[in-house]
Order: C-alpha cells, then structure tokens, then sequence
C-alpha cells in the first residue's frame, strides 16, 4: 500500500514538473505573442459582469465587423475591484505592459482617474459628442473642456414596484406617477398595515439612496469644482438625510447586508418595491415567477426642495480608452462606431442585456416601443430613457466613495437621534482630512 | 467509577460531534449549493435540488475558462511548494546547524519580514517587477508565472518551522557522518531530508494551502485571461449584477477538493510534523 | 588552528545553505519595505508625489477612519485571539486520547475550515446569520431571543459576528499546533497527577497549559499578526460596515490605494502603523513568554 502511495506522489510530482517546465516554456512563448500582438493591432476590451457588459461588447463587435472584418477586439471580464485595482498599479508603476486598449469605469470614479493620471487617457472629445448623449452624463467625463469617454449604461433610477402588494394597499399606477419621498413614506406604511410586507430594503453601509436624493436636485458630495467638500452647509442633503431618517425609522425598511440580501429581499417577495437603477431591471426579472406582478414608476423626488425632480441616477458607467497602451485610432474607430453612434447596438443591448442607453437616438428603435409582460405590458425602457434626458448634472468629483465611507458613521449616529447639523459638522471636518 | 467515565466519555463524544458538524456544515452548504439555481442558494436552501447537471455546464461552457485556470493555479502551487520547500528548509537547517552570531543577527532581521502587511508590498513589488519588462529578464517579468511565484516561494515563516524541527534533530548524525567524509550538502540531502518526510508534509500543506487560495498578487501581477487563476477566475464570476453562484458553488468544490484530499491522507505526517516545529 | 579552519570551512557552507534564501527575501521584502516607508513621506497622486515629512503620520490622529480601523483591529486581537487559543487548546486535549474513535475524522472536520475558499466561506456565513437565517430562526426556537439579531447590520453585533467567522475558521489550524505539543506530554505526567487526586480539569489547567507554553506562545505571536493584518474576512462578509463599525487596518490601507482617489503616501504610512503595532506586541508576548518560564 505505502508503496503503492509512493509511486503515486513520485509519479505526479513528475508529471507535475513536466507540466511546469512546459508550462513555462509556453508563457514564454506567449509573452512574446502577447508583445506582437500589440503590433498586430489587435483591440483588448475590460469590463466586469459576464452578463451584462461583456455580452455588450460582444455585441458591439459584431456591430463593428460587419464592416470592419479585419479588426482583432478580445474583451476580459475581471470584476470590477479588480479592474480598479489593476489599473492603479499599472498606471501608477507607469507601465502599460498588460493594459486593455479600452476599458469600462464607473462613473462615480473617473474624475479620480483622469486627475490622478493626466496623461493616461486619450481625448475622445472628437467621436463622443456631448448632445448625443444624456446630459448628466457629460458632466463626469469631462475635463477642462475635454471629453475622455463615451457614455455607456444609464444609471437613471427608477421605482421598481410590485403591483400586487400595492393593490392589496389601495393603490393605482397612476398613485405612484411623480410622487415625492414623504409620499412614499405614506404609502409604505400603508403598504406595511394592509399586507404585512416592507416597502424596501436599504443596506446601513450602502447610502446610494442618499445620492439618488441629493442628484435629484443637482447637489452631491462635493461642490460643483469636485474637490470642495460640501457637507455641513449642503441644504440639499440635510433634506435628503431628514427624509431618510424618516424613511428608516417608519418601520417600512428591511435591513439587509450586501447586495445579495437585497436581491434576496426581491427575489423572496419580502418587499414592495425597489428605488434603485435602472440596471436593476435583470435582477429582478431573475424571479421568473414574479412576472406580470411589477411595474416601474419615476423616482420619488425629495418634497422640501424645490429644484429636486423625478429624475436622478445611480451607478452606470462609460468607455474609456488608454493612451500608453498603443493603437488609440483603433480602439477610437471601434467606439465611434458602436457605442458612440450606433442605435441598433443600443436596440439589440436593451434586448439582450436590459441596459438602458445614454444616447439620444435610442428611442427609435424597435426594443424601446415594445411592452414589456414582466413589467405589466408597460413600455419600460421608453419611460426609463425619458427620465433618463431629466436627471441633473452633476460632477461626481474625486472623493465620492471616500466621503461616503466618513459619512456612514454620522449617518447611523443621526439614525439614532444625534441632530444632523453637529453630525454633519464632525463629518465635514472629517472628510475635509481624509480628502486633503 | 466506571460510570462516571461514561459520562465523561459521553460528552467528549458530543462535544466533538457538534464541533465537527459546526465545522463540515459549509461544505454540506457547497455541495448542496451545486445542485441547486442562485435563488435557492440566496434563500439558503438546504436540501439537494436538481440542477448539477446546468451548474457544471455553465461552468465548463463560461468564457472564464475555468479548466484553463485549475492548470494554472495547480502549476503555480505545486511550484511554489516544490522551491519553497527545497528552499526554506535548506535556510532553516542552515540557520540552526550553522548558528554563528552574524546569522543569528540575519535570521533575526529575516523574522521582521512576517510582520509587514502585503498591501504595503505590492505597489513597490510591482514597480519592480514592471522595470523588467524591457531587460532581457523579462521573461521573469509581469504576466508571467514566475512573477507569481518568485515573490511567494520564501517565507521567514517555514524557515523559522523547518528551523524549529531542525532543533530536535539529533546532531551526532551529522557528526558520525561528518566523519565519514561527506560533505555538508550531501549530509543535508542523505541524513536530514529522508528522516524528516513528515516536516515537509507539513511543509508541503501549509504552502500548498496559501498558493492556492493567493489571490492579491496574481491578481496584480497576472494580466492575460488565459493565464488566471482559480481566486481570480471566482472573484471574476462573484462580480455580476446578477452571480450565478450555484455555477460558482461547483467551482469552489471542484477547486477545494485537492487541499482536502491532500490533507486527509497526509494528516498523520502533518501532525507529526508539526511537532517537532512546537518544540521549543 | 586546524579546528579554527575547519570552523571557518562550516560557516562557510553555512552562507550557502541560507544564501538564496536571504537574497529573495532581501529582493521581494525588504526593498520593497524601504521603499513604501520613503513613499510614506510623500504625498499626492501618483504622478505626482512630494515629499512632506511627518505629515502623513499627523494626519492619523485627527483621521476617525483611521481611529475607527485602529479601535477595531485591536478589539478582535483582545477578543478573538484568546477566545481561539483557548478553544483550540480544549478541543486539541480532548483529540489527544489513543481510545478515541474517529480521531482521524475528527481532526480532519474541524481543520477543514482553514481550507475552505473564502468565496463560499462569506457566501455562507452571510446567509446563516441573517435576520431570517438559521442562527436567528434557532435562538428564537429555544426561546434565547425575542426578536431576530441583525448580525449585519447592528454595529455591535457586526463585530461579534466578524470575530465568530474568523474563530470558526482558524481555530482548527492552531489546534493542529497544539496537538502535536500535546504528542510531547508523557502519558505518565497525567497519570501521576491522577495519583495526586487532580481532577480532569485541575490537570488541563495544571499539566497540559503549562508544558504547551513554548507553542502557546508561538499560536499567540502567529495569530497577533494574522489579526492586526485581518482583511479577507472583513472584506468579504461585512465590507466593513455597517458604517466603519468593523473595518480594520488592513481595509483601510487597501481603499486608500485603490478604492478611492489612491493616495499612496498616507496608506504606506498606515500600514507601518501596524508593522511598528506588531514589532512591539510580538516582543512583549516574547518577554512575557520568557518570565514566567
């Protein structure tokens, strides 16, 4: 037996080490491909979501050979810290070597890449035209005048309701149309009363609803330079914050940790509805058994203010592409000819992958008339792009998950009765230094 | 007398028990998460459902390549354990047999490179390695596995272990074999490496565990897709809108597996091992 | 003088068996070290670093952040690492008996956690600690609890359940430690103090802790820095939150790199905060270590 075993190990750690030095042999060899095939012009593309942006690509090179049969576009799915990760260590170790030619970034983070690194990323300002796309979204790929990427998803957010909770409360479609937060808050508790399930579910640690809130009146974080810490004396999110302490403390909320839980939240019908992006939509046709029961109203705009409107947004991303890389007119042409321009991309995308586009001329095309079974027969995604022409510019700037993670503690210390003006006083001094 | 025993006996029995059920319950979750669809797994369903056959398909047929990346991660481990090895306990016989005041000095400097957190490391780690890229090293440059596996494959901790085993060895064997004439490398691969097989299997797991489940550096330094590995190609499949994780929990099985098997037929020569490293 | 040369000769080969060894820890450690503790004293973005002193490290004390990594980072290495070491010491002394049954099935089971991918690992504990999961659904079954714990969401529970992960996970790695110890302790020494009336726990606490001492001692210096440079755990179960309740030091020096706007200088300068934190607490552990031998 023992012998038997020896045999076994002296035998794999044999083929082991053959497999090793072949192995290392062949990332030799492929190294070296790996350099020519950036003379060989072939594109690299990264995204994150296999099923999301990746197939978008996907479809968008399809798109692109029809005309152009020749041109090589690999595209990689890393997620999306990963991305982030990579792309600051290359960058800032000033090596390109291993970089995609064009990569996908969020647009909460791109000021912070393009400050941060001037001279990484090439202009774009020639094939992405700002009146193609939803304004909002020109507001965070620009600098000094410059536009570095091309507009990909709308993040424009959307009330995901479930009809049939809200019926049971006595409520229509046409209830929900244009409603502020503290009408929300109303129903909810109704909703709450007549069938026993919450309204929503909110993450303590997650506070995108704030930033829906304060967008929906063109305010954020910082101050339109995107560098001015804007917390303290920022009418707009005191409003935002006394709504939602509200919000939190009407019983109407599931609490949940994670993305997960809340896909969970929905998926197990333990809410009512779902205030969040648009991109949201995939997620919550995952619950097959849920279909015909939901339906999509305009978000609740914040009802203390009077600039805020039913239209904000909430994630969403763009194209870039990097310069030291090699090939910046290729992976321009292929840009220029899906993304920033092409309608019937933009149609096959809302089939495939339910992403709501920025640009202007989507609306025309087949996908974006059609009525939607899951959502009720409703013509989702020509409503979706509608709200999405409404959302207020806003610059994101270079702080904004650094100024949110100070901002979580004062936040759950206002959730437990501290007033918001000294948490907000603590907090700006805060993430003054955190940001300096 | 005897009863008392019993009962004693008894709650050891259970105490264990419930300690073990504690510790297998998420591998009965991963293993029954492989037959069931996402929803179930995120509504925490614990019975077998019948979707394996789905799951591993999604599996093999993702654009991740998830074959490619066990070949990657298992040439990775089994290199890195193989040098670290060979490596480390050539160090730690040397430390201990050879013991003067200057390497003492050395080996207590060497100990303080435990004790740096990586994050700080990789930034500086990477610059260095990105500087090779046009040098005729660059072969050992980023994106290759030797990239990986260089930085990984001396720790100052299994030194210190291989050098804490060395302590019970018993010296007069190298003595009688000093006398004998042979030389200093040949008493370290003829007397100490055949008598300390259950050192190195202990070795051999710890290091086997932690290049496996690596995941910071490569993910830094590994830029083509077809070189990931399994961490890598996880992490890639967690990171959807929407996660298929009944596909992810057969990947966590099928890449745990190895360790656990490793394990289970080496644990008597790991605990064995391990003895003689706690030695004082 | 023949024996001065021929001591000469074995230091000789002595470099040559911890020559490579020195060299690539030299290479792939200590520069590297150097020189994220020069980038410790600079500021900026990365394109554009200057030097500004001790700026860095000032900035710490008035940072709440920080404060709040610090506070917890240190909480669990109080908490946990006691917790851990006395656990693995119990369940290493009951395995440590030859009419045991399953013995190899045992030790096998409770190692397997150390193993287990980290993925799966937080997927899990995720779901059996939430509000509906089955922790809550079986304290409220034996009436222990009245409403459901929001292990995730609650800032003190947040920690608990942090702490409950990492035991879970590393108690069995250190039990295998002390095991081999034990395999050390002659049978006799037990017996002997049976003779003398101990019982089963007198012994334990008489014989068993202290002849396991030197291990001890190494488990407690290996757990002090895996905890002051805990990240896996908390990144992938909490994110941190809920607020910064569990965030650590590690975390922390992670987003100032890479989540947010990186700013290099300020994270290097953290995370010598925790190799000076460790330095200093590994020294003390090894003098207390010493005295009481």
């Amino acid at each position: 037996m023992k012998v038997w075993v020896k045999r076994a190990l002296l035998g794999i750690s044999a083929v082991a080490l053959a497999a090793i030095l072949g192995a290392c042999g062949n990332s030799k060899s492929t190294s070296s491909s790996g350099t020519s095939s950036k003379k060989d012009d072939s594109l690299l593309v990264w995204c994150w979501d296999e099923t999301y942006n990746t197939k978008a690509v996907k479809d968008a090179i399809k798109v692109y050979k029809k005309e152009n049969g020749d041109q090589k576009v690999k595209v990689v799915t890393m997620s999306q810290d990963d991305i982030v990760q990579k792309l600051n260590t290359g960058l800032s170790s000033g090596s390109t070597k291993g970089l995609p030619n064009i990569v996908l970034i969020e647009d909460y983070r791109i000021q912070s890449y393009l400050k941060s690194y001037p001279d990484a990323f090439a202009d774009l300002t020639s094939i992405s035209k700002k009146s193609k796309f939803s304004a909002y979204k020109s507001a965070v790929n620009q600098v000094s005048g410059k536009t570095y990427g091309v507009p990909f998803d709308s993040g424009v957010a959307a009330m995901f309701y479930r009809t049939d909770y809200l019926e049971q409360a006595g409520y229509k479609a046409s209830d929900l149309q244009n409603i502020t937060w503290e009408k929300y808050i109303e129903i909810g508790k109704k909703v709450k009363e007549k069938t026993g399930h919450t309204m929503l579910s909110q993450d303590p640690s997650d506070l995108g609803t704030l930033r829906i809130m304060m967008q929906s009146a063109g305010s954020w974080y910082t101050k339109s330079d995107g560098k001015t810490v804007n917390l303290e004396n920022n009418k707009v999110l005191k409003q935002a914050i006394t709504v939602y302490k509200d919000m939190m403390d009407s019983g109407i909320v599931t609490k949940v940790s994670g993305w997960d839980a809340g896909v969970a939240a929905v998926q197990k019908g333990t809410v009512a509805s779902a205030p969040t992006g648009a991109w949201y939509s995939s997620t919550i046709q995952g619950a097959k058994d849920q279909s015909g029961k939901w339906a999509i109203a305009p978000i609740p705009r914040l009802g203390a203010n009077s600039k805020s409107v039913n239209a904000s947004s909430i994630g969403g991303a763009g194209w870039y592409v990097l310069k030291g890389v090699g090939n910046v007119s290729g992976a321009k042409d292929f840009l220029s000819k899906t993304f920033a321009s092409s309608a019937d991309l933009m149609n096959d995308l809302a089939k495939d992958i339910g992403a709501v586009s920025t640009l202007k001329t989507a609306k025309q095309g087949s996908n974006y008339k059609a009525e939607y079974p899951f959502y009720s027969n409703q013509k989702v995604f020509e409503d979706l792009l509608s709200w999405s022409n409404e959302v207020p510019e806003v610059n994101y700037g270079l702080s904004t998950y650094q100024i949110e993670d100070v901002m979580k503690d004062p936040v759950q210390s206002i959730l437990k009765g501290e007033s918001i003006d000294s948490a907000l006083k603590q907090a700006q001094s805060q993430a003054e230094t955190a940001v300096q | 007398m005897k009863t008392k025993n019993r009962i004693s006996n008894f709650f050891k029995y259970l105490i264990l028990i419930v300690l073990s059920v504690i510790s297998i319950f998420p591998f009965y979750f991963m293993i029954v998460g492989m037959t069931n669809k996402t929803i179930d797994i995120n509504t925490g369903k614990l019975t077998f459902g019948g979707n394996l056959m789905t799951n591993l398909h999604s599996l093999f047929g993702s654009e991740l390549d998830f074959p490619r990346a066990l070949l990657n991660s298992a040439i990775i481990a089994i290199a890195v354990t193989l040098l670290s090895l060979a490596l480390s306990s050539l160090a730690g016989y040397g430390f201990e047999i050879y013991r003067t005041k200057t390497t003492e000095n050395v080996f207590n400097i060497l100990l303080l490179s435990m004790m740096v957190p990586f994050a700080a490391l990789m930034i500086p780690l990477y610059r260095m390695f990105s500087k090779l890229s046009n040098t005729p090293f660059q072969v050992v440059g980023i994106n290759t596995f030797y990239a990986v596996i260089i930085p990984t494959m001396t720790t100052a901790f299994l030194i210190f272990f291989f050098r804490q085993n060395v302590k019970s060895f018993p010296i007069d064997l190298i003595e009688a074999a000093r006398l004998d004439g042979l030389n200093e490398f040949r008493i370290f691969t003829r007397i100490y490496v055949p008598a300390s097989k259950n050192t190195y299997s202990a070795a051999a797991i710890i290091t086997f565990m932690s290049a496996w489940n690596n995941y910071l550096w490569p993910l830094v330094v590994l830029q083509s897709p077809d070189k990931r590995t399994i961490p890598l190609v996880l992490s890639a499949m967690g990171a959807s809108y929407t996660p298929d994780y009944g596909m992810m929990m057969c990947g966590i099985v099928i890449s745990t597996l190895p360790i656990a098997i490793l394990f289970f037929f080496m644990q008597k020569n790991f605990v064995q091992g391990m003895l003689g490293s706690v030695k004082g | 003088m023949k024996a001065k040369t021929k001591k000469t000769r074995l230091e000789k080969s002595g470099w040559g068996f911890v020559t490579p060894s020195v060299i690539l820890i030299t290479l792939t450690v200590f520069i590297p070290m150097i020189q994220a503790l020069i980038t410790s004293f600079q500021s900026g973005t990365p394109a554009n670093m200057h030097f500004v002193g001790f700026q860095n490290y000032v900035t710490m004390f008035h940072d709440a952040t920080f404060r709040s990594a610090a506070f917890n980072t240190l909480l669990y290495l109080v908490v946990q690492v006691p917790i851990m070491i006395f656990l693995a010491l119990i369940i290493s002394s009951l395995l440590n008996d030859h009419r045991l049954k399953f013995r190899g099935l045992f030790r096998t089971a409770i190692f397997l956690p150390c193993i287990t991918s980290l993925v799966s690992y937080s997927l899990l504990m995720k779901s059996i600690f939430s509000p509906d999961g089955i922790m809550n659904k079986m304290l409220l079954s034996i009436h222990l609890i009245n409403v459901p714990i929001q292990w995730l969401t609650d800032p003190v529970w947040a920690k608990v359940l942090i702490i409950i992960s990492i035991t879970w996970r590393w108690t069995g790695y250190n039990m295998i430690f002390f095991l081999s110890g034990l395999q050390n302790i002659d049978d006799s020494i037990y017996e002997a103090a049976e003779m003398d009336g101990a019982s089963k726990i007198q012994s334990f606490f008489k014989v068993t802790i202290p002849m396991l001492k030197p291990i001890i001692l190494f488990t407690t210096i290996t757990s002090t820095i895996g905890t002051l440079q805990l990240f896996d755990e908390v990144n992938n179960i909490t994110k941190g939150g809920p607020g910064n309740a569990t965030t650590t030091l590690s975390q922390y020096i992670y987003n100032l790199s890479y989540k947010y706007t990186p700013n290099f200088g300020y994270a290097a300068a953290v995370s010598f905060v925790i190799v000076i934190a460790i330095v200093i607490l590994s020294f003390l552990q090894m003098r207390l270590g010493r005295e009481k031998q």
